[in-house]
């Protein structure tokens, strides 16, 4: 605390930024997408035919060169789980379960794990 | 009209742990918690309790009302119909009843290098426009209370974590036109006990009696260092 010892930058800002990159994409573009795949079709808002596979697989892979797809799969799932991820981490924190490495290790590690296997998925 | 007021007594000589002491005060329209207090004292001079101003501006009568801080001047006895408990301010040891050890929150504030830091040496005054002065301006109006300390749970969690008054006093002479110190005081922001100590419950905003507002600095200072973060991958 004083001007010899210096402390220690975190790391925090990189998780932060995925947060709350992840918490826009929560508000706004997963209700879209609820919105579009499940309660417009389900109430006849467009008919199920627009969400047949061939459409949504050329969607998804073909337009705008696949980075269509990326987008879709990074803030409907890969950043919501980091948002979770960290919502989770410091959840830990606060019940005085974790907070530390471990917690860290495991939260963003398995919102990376899920994201590479989202993204696996869809290649 | 006479009411009850329950107060936490401690005695760290002999009680291991305060006790509620019952009291009865008069109380009209105007009585404050302070003034309670002070009747209290007429009745038991043993009761101690910090005070000055009786004006919300020396901050230092915070003390817990039914568990919420709050300044004991700037608090009626009106606005408690039913039960009145009073008792230390959280997340602070206490050294005798009401009266805590404020020395973490007061070392926390100087570790921020609360004062203008500018190398340039002038005799002329340093001008300021209002819209220079009003980016820090509401950030200036904290008394050093420490409500949002015992309002805050991380730093109940964890006392290292600098808290809401220290970086708002950091971003206060961050955003100061005549200030030249930022790069001194972001280390401490940008450290884990910085401003990443925080995860915005912004019960700090609720208490403060300023209307100071540090959650909305802290937020602010998580902007900053975390552009302090980029900008700092891009240097050598
Ligand atoms: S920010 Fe508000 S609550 Fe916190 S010490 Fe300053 S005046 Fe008191
Ligand atoms: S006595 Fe000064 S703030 Fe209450």
């Amino acid at each position: 605390m004083n001007d010899t010892t210096q402390a220690k930058r975190s790391d925090e800002p990189v998780w932060w930024a995925l947060f709350s990159a992840g918490g826009v994409c929560f508000a706004v573009v997963v209700p879209g997408a609820i919105l579009a795949l499940a309660l417009l079709p389900a109430f006849g808002g467009f008919s199920a035919d627009n969400l047949s596979y061939p459409r949504i697989s050329a969607l998804l892979h073909d337009a705008l060169w696949g980075l269509a797809g990326l987008a879709f799969i990074g803030s409907v799932i890969c950043l919501p789980l980091f948002h979770a991820a960290h919502r989770i981490h410091h959840g830990l924190h606060d019940l005085k379960l974790g907070g530390g490495l471990l917690s860290k290790v495991l939260c963003y590690g398995s919102a990376a794990a899920l994201s590479l296997l989202a993204l696996y998925l869809i290649s | 009209m006479s009411k009850t007021i329950n107060i936490a007594r401690y005695n760290p000589q002999t009680d291991s742990q305060p006790q509620l002491q019952a009291f009865q005060v008069d109380s009209d329209n105007s009585t404050s918690v302070l003034d309670a207090l002070l009747q209290v004292q007429q009745q038991d001079p043993s009761l101690g309790f910090r005070w000055s101003c009786r004006m919300a501006i020396c901050g230092s009568c915070g003390v817990m009302v039914n568990g919420i801080p709050k300044l004991g001047c700037k608090t009626f006895l009106r606005d408690y119909p039913d039960k009145l408990t009073v008792s230390a301010l959280a997340h602070f040891n206490v050294e005798k009843d009401l009266i805590v050890d404020m020395q973490p929150f007061l070392t926390h504030l100087a570790a921020v290098k609360p004062y203008l830091i500018n190398a340039e040496q002038s005799s002329q005054p340093h001008r300021q426009t209002p819209a220079q002065l009003a980016k820090y301006q509401q950030f200036a109006n904290c008394i050093n209370c420490g409500l949002c300390y015992s309002a805050c749970p991380q730093f109940g969690l964890n006392p290292e974590f600098l808290g809401p008054a220290a970086i708002t006093l950091a971003q206060r002479y961050n955003l100061d036109s005549r200030d030249a110190g930022k790069a001194a005081r972001m280390p401490e922001l940008n450290s884990k006990n910085g401003v990443w100590g925080c995860t915005f419950v912004g019960f700090c905003s609720e208490v403060c009696p300023k209307k100071v507002d540090p959650a909305a600095a802290v937020n602010q200072g998580k902007v900053a260092s975390a552009s302090d973060f980029i900008i700092s991958m891009f240097k050598p």
